[in-house]
Parts: structure tokens; sequence; C-alpha cells
């Protein structure tokens, strides 16, 4: 008979001889198939688009094999790129290569420089798009500290029967139309909710969303060298504005959307218009909806300032951190990774676009022809949609999207003082605040102009970010 | 006969052995005490106090997300916080968030809790059934919430809207308004915590012995003495025990705000846990969500100290 005390003394023998065989065991069994095989851990989102993780994981992995790498990949939602990235710099470990969706710059000091990569990349498809190289690169530290190999138009979706029905059958065209048309679509459509669905909320789509309003009226958080200049007419503008549309044409739900409510409530035809990429569309035409008829596309409107402007909805930024042990095979992988942007695009249903459009040129084509050559066959994709929409050449405009996509931080360049903006909704929070009376658009401005400049000042501070002696 | 010295010398070998034995016996339950210890120690030093410490030390610097080089700056994030009009707004939804949660699950529970102390038929399904919000995972329940207090499509606005209590263009915006924000996410909070509440306030009254009923009965005590004087009394250990769990986990939670709101609209419905999570992990301000976190620390100690005390002097009365 077992007394409690041997009990006891058994059960904690097991339990040590468990914990060391847990702790060395992997060591050992590992250690033989380190020796045969080089391994690539890399950390990429759930895509909007699914099919393009179900390209993108086997690709990775057949790339893997024939280098004699062996290739794992990791996904997490959009919302957690950013925390693990925190938590894999703090543990100094983690995966080799992370994809950003918007600006790894915060991570800057932790990562390689790919300065290399990109050269490589450009000798071999000319230069990459400005607004790529205006979100991975960093003009103050003068590094490279990420690539992107795709980035994703957000265009405006518009309801073609309901703008039909008002008279306007190409839809909105400037920010002005937006409050002409809501009045008429509340006549025609009582029941609908939402007749302008412009995010005023904490998210993703509405930071983008506010953005474009702010640039197309002439304001911005920076100029091109790094000063705070949120404190000014063109901000007030645009902010006036924006109560003005909340007013005629918007409710308090687009306070509280999150990523999807947009699409959720375009494609329940509760709103007129919003601003997304074609992921929503896509959704529609998976699922069969009655809207998808009337699904009809935009470019950036345009403010009165002429301007007419759209931030990109995704952009890549694949990072290789310093603590990676395996720096080289990740550089060569995000070289593979570009070459296959053909590819890329076709698994996405034409949602990424290419950062290096000469990657999507015809083979053979010459190197001072082969951005033309990609942005042809980018074109033919649009014009001629191999994934059903109808008419054929329904996402023909975004063929022509990049003159009015620009990147986070426009007019300048990404730094981590514009990606904390950008996550601690400092000018969405202006914006609703504005919009909804809680606050003047002034005093919204202010507020927002003082958040701004502590956030600056601290980025400079740690030698992150440059200017500073504009700032208004 | 053996000699008086032998017979001493024998005995005293004797207790020495015994006291050896005793002794090694003593030192084997002590080694084992403290084998049995090491693994709730270990953990809580190094994921609980650890971690606390690290974080506590991280508010005095100014540390962010991408670097490991920090300076020490002093009270500079909480300088910096208290202007913020987003933290006060935070400090005062933390605290209406945890006195509302705190008083809707007492009051509830113990309604519950009485109700399930009588015999009626499918009483164990009840029992099952307000336990299931304890077991769901709350990521889960709370995207369950979010279509209920969705502000296009909430199921609670279509419902009053079907029963004439919505008119034409009326609808309320749940998580779209600061108010019915706050009150959404309380919804939620009482929602998770009543389960616990009820559990524990049940083994509270089934631990008062019959007895004591009988006795105030036979005093001619009325419903509303016998609660006051005898019932909640009696409670009082165990009803501070489940407010100090209840008001810690509260006080700390972030979840059902950055799952609901994300502090939404413009950082009117954070609590000091979620804006913490903004600040310092999205926003890359480690320093500064650090200073955020611990900022309720002297309340939360405090208020430990006095329910345990509380709880302590009932239970020697």
């Amino acid at each position: 008979m077992t007394t409690r005390r041997q009990f006891i003394q058994r059960g904690a023998t097991l339990i040590a001889g468990g914990a060391i065989a847990t702790a060395v065991g992997p060591t050992i069994l590992t250690r033989r198939a380190v020796a045969a095989d080089k391994q690539l851990k890399i950390l990429q989102w759930s895509h909007f688009v699914p099919a393009y993780d179900q390209w993108f994981d086997p690709w990775a992995k057949q790339w893997g094999a024939s280098k004699g790498i062996e290739v794992t990949v990791d996904h997490v939602g959009f919302a957690d790129v950013v925390p693990r990235a925190t938590a894999e710099v703090a543990a100094q470990s983690g995966h080799d290569v992370h994809m950003f969706l918007g600006l790894a710059s915060a991570f800057e000091e932790h990562v390689i420089d790919l300065g290399d990569v990109v050269t490589t990349l450009e000798k071999k498809y000319g230069k990459s798009v400005e607004l790529s190289k205006h979100s991975t690169y960093n003009p103050f530290t003068k590094k490279q500290f990420a690539l992107s190999d795709m980035w994703v138009p957000d265009p405006g979706n518009y309801h073609k029967k309901i703008w039909t029905d008002i008279g306007m059958p190409n839809g909105p065209l400037t920010y002005e139309d937006l409050v002409k048309a809501a009045p008429e679509i509340k006549k025609k459509y009582p029941q609908m909710q939402i007749p302008i669905g412009v995010g005023l909320s904490q998210d993703i789509d509405s930071n983008m969303a506010v953005r474009n309003i702010l640039w197309c009226h002439g304001g911005s958080t920076q100029d091109k060298d790094s000063n705070v200049v949120l404190n000014s007419p063109e901000t007030l503008h645009a902010l006036e504005y924006a109560k003005r549309l909340y007013s005629v044409g918007m409710t308090p739900a687009v306070l509280s959307w999150n990523a999807a409510s947009n699409n959720q409530a375009f494609n329940a035809q509760e709103t007129s218009y919003i601003l997304n990429s074609i992921s929503a569309y896509r959704t529609a035409q998976d699922n069969k909806l009655p809207v998808l008829e009337y699904y009809y596309f935009v470019p950036a409107l345009k403010g009165p300032t002429g301007i007419g402007l759209a931030s990109e909805h995704v952009m890549s930024g694949y990072v290789v951190w310093k603590f990676s042990r395996n720096q080289e095979a990740a550089k060569e992988f995000l070289v593979a990774l570009v070459d296959a942007s053909r590819e890329s695009m076709t698994a996405s249903k034409l949602y990424n676009f290419p950062s290096f459009y000469g990657a999507a040129a015809d083979p053979g084509t010459a190197l001072a022809k082969k951005i033309d050559s990609g942005a042809a066959w980018i074109a033919k994709q649009c014009n001629n949609d191999p994934f059903g929409s109808k008419p054929a050449g329904k996402l023909a405009l975004l063929a022509k999207s990049q003159p009015w996509s620009t990147n986070l931080g426009h007019p300048g360049s990404a730094n981590p003082a514009e990606g904390e903006i950008f996550d601690t909704y400092v000018i969405t929070d202006m914006f609703a605040k504005a919009a909804t009376g809680v606050m003047s658009p002034k005093d919204a401005m202010l507020e927002a102009s003082t958040r701004a400049k502590d956030i600056y000042t601290k980025w400079r501070k740690k030698g992150m970010v440059g200017g500073g002696a504009k700032d208004t | 006969m053996p000699d008086q010295t032998s017979m001493t010398s024998a005995a005293r070998t004797s207790t020495a052995l015994v006291l050896k034995h005793e002794r090694g016996l003593r030192r084997r339950e002590r080694d084992l005490g403290i084998a049995m210890l090491a693994p709730a120690v270990t953990y809580i030093a190094l994921l609980v106090a650890l971690p606390f410490l690290l974080a506590v030390a991280l508010s005095f610097t100014n540390s962010s997300a991408g670097s490991l080089d920090v300076s020490f700056v002093g009270l500079a994030n909480f300088r910096s916080v208290l202007k913020s009009g987003t933290f006060r707004r935070s400090l005062t939804n933390t605290f209406l968030f945890t006195f509302v949660t705190q008083v809707s699950v007492m009051v509830l529970g113990n309604i519950l809790a009485r109700a399930l102390m009588k015999p009626f038929r499918g009483k164990s399904l009840v029992r099952f059934l307000i336990l299931m919000p304890w077991a769901a995972p709350i990521s889960l329940a709370t995207l369950g919430w979010l279509w209920i207090f969705d502000s296009t499509f909430s199921v609670i606005n279509w419902v009053l809207k079907i029963v004439g209590f919505l008119g034409p263009g009326q609808w309320y915006y749940w998580l779209g308004d600061t108010t019915l924000g706050m009150i959404a996410i309380v919804t939620i909070q009482i929602w998770r915590l009543l389960p616990f509440s009820t559990v524990i306030l049940l083994a509270g009254l089934t631990s008062i012995p019959q007895e004591v009923h009988e006795a105030a009965d036979i005093d001619g005590a009325g419903p509303i003495a016998k609660m006051f004087r005898v019932t909640l009394p009696m409670m009082l250990p165990i009803v501070a025990v489940a407010i100090l769990f209840g008001v810690v986990f509260t006080f700390t939670d972030m979840s059902v705000v950055y799952l609901l709101t994300r502090g939404g609209p413009y950082n009117s419905t954070h609590v000091l846990a979620s804006l913490a999570y903004q600040e310092g992990v999205l926003g890359s301000d480690v320093g500064r969500g650090a200073a955020i976190a611990i900022f309720l620390l002297p309340v939360l100690v405090a208020l430990a100290i006095i329910v345990l005390r509380t709880s302590r002097r009932a239970e020697v009365m």
C-alpha cells in the first residue's frame, strides 16, 4: 500500500522528470533537424481576403523547401500585429520576419537595415511606388527599416442605384458632393440609417478616412520636414466640413464602428457611401448579396483645394529583427516575395497591389520598361476582373489609383511619432469631437495639436524624428 | 543487574535517538512543506510579482515598445497623464464602472442566491445557466454582446422597434454614445461577475446554521431584522471576500471595454486598464502606459487592507 508521503514523493519525481524532459527534450530532438536545415519563422497577418493565406502559406513553405530552409508561418489578426511585435522585442526572441500593416517605424531600433534588399530589388525591377518608400524608409535616420511588397488602394464605394436616384449616377466626386447628396438620400430612402458612411471611430478605417478629409482640405499632421503643422486654418476647415457632413448625413453609429462595420453597413444597404478597399466587395461577391449589382467605386474625393488624396488601405512592412539568427534567409525570402508579386495580386483577388510595379512585368522585359510593363499587367487585371465582376471593368479605376493614394504621414515620411498618433487615435478623436459638437472645431484642433506635439517631442528626444523648428 | 551509570547512559542514548528522529521528521516535514509551496511561490514570483515590479519601475522611465534603452524620468509620466483629459475621464469611468458593477452584482447575486436556496423544478438547469457566463470565454461572449449592442444592427433596437417602443427615426446608438456605451459595458461586466457572486453568496447563506434562524424567529425577529441583524453580519466575511475579488477584478479589467468600444467614442469610455493598453502597447509609450496602469495601486492596496480587516473583525465577533 502506498502511503500519502510515498505518493507525493513519487508524484514529485514524476513531475520533475516531466519538467526535465520538456526542457531538454526539444533541444535534443531538434538539434539534428537544425543541423540539417536552416529555419525561418514568419509572422503574418490573417489577410482580409482569406484566399491569400491559402496561397501564401504553401508558397512560403515551398520556397523554403527549394532553399533547404524550414519555413514556419504564423498568422495573427491585424489588431495583434503590434502587440505581438512589442512582446517579441521585449523577449528578444520570436519570429525572424514580422509583417506590419501600417507603420513599423516605432520598432526601427530593433530591426536590421534592409537597404541592400531594396537595392537588389531596384536593380531587378526599378523603383518602388513612392508611398511604399515613404512608409518604410526614415529619412531622418536614413534607415530602410522595413520592406513593402504590397499596398492596397482605398477607393470610395458607392451604391449606384441610390446615387442614380438622386441624379448623381457616377457617385460623388468631391467632398462637397457628400454634403449635397445626404439630404436627398434621406428624402428618397428614409429607412436608410446612415446615408453617408464615413467612420469617425477608434478603428483603422476611420483613421484613414479622417486623414483623407484632412489632406484634401490642405491640412496634415506634419509637413515634409517632420514639423507638426496640425494647428492650421486648413485643419479648421476640414473639421468644420466634418461637422457639416455629420449633421446632414451621419449618425452616432459611425462613432462606434470597427474595421468591419462600414463593410457590413454597406452590404446591408444601410449606407450609400463608404471608404474601403475591395475586400467588402469581394465579400458581397462571395455571398451573392443583393447589393452586389449596385456596388461601384470612385477615386479619392477632392476637397475645396482641388486635392484628391486617399490613404493606402494597407501597407505591408516586413521587418527582420536584429535578434533573428536567420537574417540572410529572411532577406532572400523578402526578395522572393516581391518576385511573386503577380501571384500575390491574383491570390488576393486584386486586393494587393505590388509595391514594385516592375515585379509584375512580362518576363523578358528590359529593366527600363519593367515598371510600365508591370503597370500594364495590373491594368489588364483591373480592366477585366478575373474574379467575376459584372461589368468586367468595374475595378478599372484601381489601375489608376496610385496618383491619388498616399502614405500615412503625408506629405512627409513614416516615423514613430506618426505611428503613435495613428495608434492612439489623435486625429479620429479630433474629428469626432468636432463633428459631434462635443468640442468646437478650434478647441478640438488645439487639443489634438498639443497631443501631436507632445508625441513628436518625445520621439525627437529619442533621436528618431527630425523637425520641430517650424511646429505650429 | 546493570549499574545505574550504564542505565543512565542507555536512557540518554535512547533519548538522543528519539530526539534525532524527531528532528529528522521535523526537517523532512519542513522540506516537504517548502517543496509543496515552491510551485505556487515560484509562479507568483515570476508571473505576478516580477512583472508587477517591472511595471512600477517602467512607470518612472521613458521606455517605449520598440526600444530596450530606458532613462529614468522620475514622476514625468505621472505628471503627463494627470494633465490629460482622457486620463481623468478614464479615472472617473473606472470608479463608476467598478461601483455600479459591484453594487448591482451584490444586489442581484443576493436575490439569485436566495432564489436558489428554495426548492423548485429545474433548479439544476437554472444553476447551470447562471454559471454559463462565468465559464464562457470573454472574447467569444463579448462578440455576441457586440452584435446585441451594435449601433446599426442592435437586436435590442429591432425588438424595441417591433413592439412599438421606438418610433420612426428613433434609435439607440449603444456604442456610439458615451452614456449608452458605459451602460453597455457595465451590463456585460455585471453579466460576467454575477455567477461568481451568486455562488459565493449561496455558499455564505447555506453556511448559516438553521438554528440561528429558528432562534431569531422565536425571538420575534421579522424578515428585515433577520436580514440586517442575523444574515448579513454572519455573511460579512464571505461578502467581503466577494467584494474584494469583484472590485480588484473590475478595477483591473480591460477586456470588455477593449472588445466592445475600444474606448470610443473619442476615448470617452476608456477605463484605466484599457487606456494603459492603448497608450503603452498600441501607442508604444510603455512608460506612460505603466504609469496609467499602476495609478490605482495605492487605492487597491488600501481597499484590500480595509476589506480584509473588516472581514477578520467580523469573523472574531
